[in-house]
């Protein structure tokens, strides 16, 4: 980088709508922790260390990352290594690692790491992409997505595996293949059930589609939710002021189901001012995709883009009661450091990859 | 290196893009509509459901009617008592804090083992636990010296259930007792809130079991209030969101006389029997009295084990009322209802005689039945014949009857039905008829089994009450409104009795000859007749346990006590414009007149001397 540009890569409507969106995360959570400051606090230090990483991200040129996209997956990868080898089991999973004082989910690694990863190995292939191709970035998706299943954790396995088909679908996988694999989804998901879900997992679909059955076991997440939600009403009961949520009736309400706290305190009204956040995040972001400087930079804002769309889309059809209960937060919102580095990191590389320019031909 | 990108990729690349992009809108709006659909289409519903989630409504116990005797005396009232309540939440180990109140306020194992059985529970949720009911006032002055060391305790008033007159009302008013099934479930309260009830009483949620306490128990239970906490999750009450306050329960205002009863019990003294006295105007019940009897502010407020049993398995049966559930035969008393039988079916007329030689045979088999007294009474018309009472008129008369028109006749009188309107679990005695004796004795009915009707023996029984409701019905010429504890405002609930009707005439003769029984110098109750400044009618019997021909054998059976006969008298006054009846049946006290007799008089100088 001999020639970089005295200019600092910025992003406004990115950084104010990030950043509109974790002030007001600060306040719900406030609410979801029954007014523990310390909680907030905690998490604002996050968010400010967020906002910094992703400055310092969103400098680096693009080629950065693809230059350092091998290492990084193999990093991530070690990562899960030792998790599995040393990590604590917390609730019969291993999904966290201690550096030093953190404790981080490594998992989180590998949701940026494979998209960059696949966008370096598929950006420069010709269209259509061969059977090779298909096969190597298949089975790469397939074993990030095992080591993050194994942990056990299916719900970021499968965003860790999306984020990788996501690639591989923009760089142009073919519609006759795409269709294939959807058929033989089909097929084998009597096998899919018995064989790879745990009893937890397919318990949790269970109650999805009939939460009475259980209202005190695995229904309860979800009807409480879904209280919570529908007595919000259109304005809401007020901030502090949801039943639900003040007097624990709702479950992880910092964490998964932070969004039953917005639509119980802010009703269908802060429901809509929140969701059109997002969605001005994620148009921004495609945006900045369909104008980055090259396919690889297309690639890699995609992918993150539609993996962050993907986490948001799970967490709130688990909340709202249209998909089983998955432990997925909120992003920008939910408690919890690893899951909000990550994301800023994330976002660092799509401002990077959206507002680098094509250097001037030499 | 930049990769020289073709637009065809860059096409491909962007129409993909948008494509998923699509799904992901596609994604916000079915979650967008999931929420309209729970936050505005089915908002009631889950509105209501979080509301019953953190809304946790208790019951509050109203406080119960008194029971007042016709001047307004209260004869069971509520009384303050003082019970040691405390804050489990509060207290981190509920042996140490036994340890340190047992020098303030007496305990027994029992009462500590139940407080640490509910203990758990109760402190898990912050609710409270009664430790101790009914301090003493040396309990209630040593605690609250010490109150500022227990600030997970204090004293709370509740009341309990006492009467003034305990014994001798208990059979008539009842008891009452915590109930595991009192809910009122029209209240919208579910039911296991029931036992985190606010109380009024130290009992907890009581209910009348027996006597007035259970028939008009709606009446005198009043409705419960409501206290709605704010719960959380794990149920501990958060706080108070309203109060709707009980209404208090009615008092009853009963015909009951508290003089008149006192007067009865001590008439009876420790003997075994019953005593009811009719208001012959309202038919008003003034006296109901059953001897023996028990205390019911014990067994309301908790009576040990064992006076339960010994009461339980007394001989003489103090639970057993009398006045409601005792059969016993008329006996003579059923005399004046015979002669009007006689009267109505033209078998008999004032004035005709006939001989009484003491004795009557049977035609069919020349079975002697014998009069109380050897010789007969010579010539005896009717009146005569009820005033001396002579066995043989009555034997002929009913000698002369079909059994099955004298019973239907009983039945005028309220012999064989329940009489009163209001009282507990009245017995409704007995009239035979042919049918019955059939079924039970496989025996056909006998004209000696009529003949023995005529002088109240044999098959025919009565309680106390149908008694009081006959002698009342013939005081007041035929006609009553039906006996009733509670007084009737409403005119339109009273009902009147089945007219026993009689020409104008025969009921003065009638009102004379019974008068004659009291008042005249051959009558067989004139032994009374000095004990009062009024004049009395009536007519006593004695009821025979045993069968026997002679006076001499008769005198052997004497000596056990429970053989000996029953005495009875139904009387009313003051003649000749009666006011009131009444009815005494004394078990084994022998001869009507003269046992049961100044019991009677004793009542009615009670409820007249108001």
């Amino acid at each position: 980088m001999s020639n970089r540009p005295a200019k600092i890569y910025f992003d406004p409507y990115l950084f104010f709508s990030l950043f509109a969106l974790s002030i007001l995360g600060l306040f719900f959570l406030y609410s979801a922790s029954n007014g523990d400051t310390s909680i907030v606090l905690k998490q604002s230090v996050y968010i400010f260390l967020g906002f910094a990483i992703m400055l310092a991200v969103s400098q680096a040129d693009p080629d950065v990352f693809r230059r350092t996209s091998l290492v990084f997956i193999i990093f991530s990868v070690l990562l899960l290594g030792v998790t599995f080898l040393f990590g604590p089991e917390i609730n019969g999973a291993q999904r966290w690692v201690r550096l030093g004082p953190f404790s981080f989910q490594s998992s989180e690694l590998l949701k940026l790491a494979l998209p960059i990863f696949l966008a370096n190995f598929l950006f420069d292939k010709r269209l259509p992409i061969q059977s090779r191709e298909i096969v190597i970035s298949l089975a790469v998706i397939f074993i990030a997505f095992i080591l993050v299943a194994r942990q056990p954790d299916l719900g970021t396995g499968l965003i860790v595996a999306l984020s990788g088909l996501f690639v591989l679908f923009l760089s142009g996988l073919s519609w006759s293949f795409i269709g294939g694999a959807f058929i033989a989804l089909i097929i084998c998901s009597p096998l899919i059930w018995n064989v790879l879900l745990q009893p937890f997992q397919q318990q949790r679909i269970a109650t999805l589609f009939n939460p009475e059955s259980d209202p005190f076991g695995a229904g309860w997440n979800i009807i409480q939710s879904k209280i919570a939600i529908g007595s919000g009403g259109i304005f809401g009961k007020g901030f502090g002021e949801g039943s639900q949520t003040q007097l624990n009736f709702l479950p992880e309400t910092k964490t998964d189901f932070i969004f039953s706290v917005i639509g119980e305190e802010f009703g269908f009204f802060g429901v809509v001012i929140l969701l059109s956040i997002y969605f001005f995040i994620l148009m921004r972001c495609l945006y900045l995709a369909l104008n980055a400087r090259d396919r690889f930079c297309r690639l890699v804002i995609g992918g993150l883009t539609l993996t962050f769309a993907a986490n948001l889309i799970i967490n709130l059809s688990m909340v709202v009661g249209l998909l089983p209960v998955v432990g997925m937060p909120l992003p920008f919102i939910s408690k919890g450091g690893s899951s909000l580095i990550s994301l800023f990191f994330a976002f660092g590389i799509i401002t990077s990859m959206g507002t680098h320019k094509k250097f001037l031909p030499q | 290196m930049i990769f020289e990108e073709r637009q065809v990729e860059k096409n491909n690349f962007s129409s993909r893009a948008i494509f998923l992009f699509v799904l992901v809108g596609a994604c916000f709006v079915a979650v967008l509509f999931q929420v309209f659909a729970l936050q505005v289409s089915s908002y009631n519903s889950y509105e209501l459901a979080a509301l019953n989630n953190k809304n946790y409504a208790v019951p509050i116990q109203p406080l119960r009617g008194e029971i007042l005797d016709r001047k307004g005396f209260a004869i069971v009232r509520n009384e303050p008592t003082f019970d040691l309540i405390t804050k489990p939440d509060l207290i981190e180990r509920p042996e140490l804090f036994l340890e340190l109140i047992k020098p303030v306020i007496f305990l027994s194992e029992i009462e500590e083992a139940a407080y640490l059985k509910k203990f758990k529970e109760k402190a898990f949720v912050n609710k409270e636990l009664v430790l101790k009911k009914n301090l003493t006032a040396e309990e209630i002055a040593r605690f609250n010296v010490r109150s500022f060391n227990f600030k997970n305790a204090f004293i709370d008033k509740r009341h309990r259930r006492i009467s003034e007159y305990p014994q001798i009302f208990s059979h008539v008013l009842g008891y009452t007792s915590r109930s595991d099934n009192q809910y009122d479930l029209s209240m919208d309260i579910p039911r296991s809130h029931w036992a985190d009830a606010e109380l009024t009483y130290a009992n907890g949620l009581i209910q009348g079991k027996t006597g007035l306490e259970e028939t008009y128990n709606d009446h005198l239970l009043g409705t419960h209030g409501k206290r709605i906490y704010e719960i959380n999750s794990r149920g501990r009450l958060v706080k108070t969101l309203g109060y709707h306050p009980p209404e208090n329960g009615l008092d009853l205002h009963t015909h009951l006389d508290i003089e008149a009863q006192i007067s009865a019990a001590k008439g009876l003294g420790n003997r075994k029997g019953a005593v009811v006295a009719i208001d012959l105007k309202s038919g008003g019940i003034n006296v109901l009295y059953s001897a023996p009897n028990y205390s019911i502010n014990k067994l309301s407020n908790g009576m040990s084990v064992k006076e339960f049993q010994d009461l339980i398995q007394d001989p003489d049966k103090p639970f057993f009322n009398r006045a409601l559930q005792g059969r016993y035969p008329p006996a003579s008393t059923i005399k004046p209802a015979i002669g009007m039988f006689g009267l109505s079916n033209n078998l008999i007329n004032w004035n005709e005689e006939i001989d009484d030689p003491g004795f009557f045979t049977l035609p069919e088999n020349g079975r002697i039945y014998r009069g109380w007294k050897k010789g007969g009474h010579k010539n005896v018309n009717l009146k005569k014949a009820l005033m001396v009472s002579s066995n043989t008129y009555f034997f002929k008369l009913a000698y002369q009857s079909d059994i099955k028109d004298l019973a239907s006749y009983f039945s005028l009188f309220g012999f064989g039905s329940r009489v009163c309107r209001d009282c507990f679990d009245e017995d409704p005695a007995f009239v035979p008829s042919p049918e019955w004796k059939y079924k039970n004795f496989n025996i056909p009915w006998f004209t000696g089994d009529t003949v023995n009707i005529g002088v109240g023996q044999g098959y025919l029984v009565a309680t106390p009450i149908q008694l009081a409701n006959y002698i009342s019905i013939l005081a007041n010429k035929g006609s009553l409104p039906q006996p009733t504890v509670m007084k009737i405002t409403d005119k339109n609930l009273e009902a009147r009795s089945k007219n026993a009707t009689l020409s104008k005439e025969d009921w003065a003769k009638m009102h004379n000859a019974l008068t004659a029984v009291i008042e005249s110098d051959f009558g067989t109750a004139r032994s009374i007749r000095d004990l009062k400044n009024f004049q009395v009618a009536g007519k006593s019997g004695t009821a025979e346990l045993v069968s026997l021909d002679s006076k001499e054998a008769y005198l052997e059976v004497r000596d056990t006590e429970l053989l000996r006969d029953h005495s009875i008298i139904i009387a009313f006054g003051p003649m000749p414009n009666p006011q009131y009846a009444v009815s005494v049946v004394i078990e084994n006290g022998e001869s009507g007149g003269a046992v049961a007799g100044p019991v009677a008089i004793e009542v009615l100088n009670s409820l007249l001397n108001e």
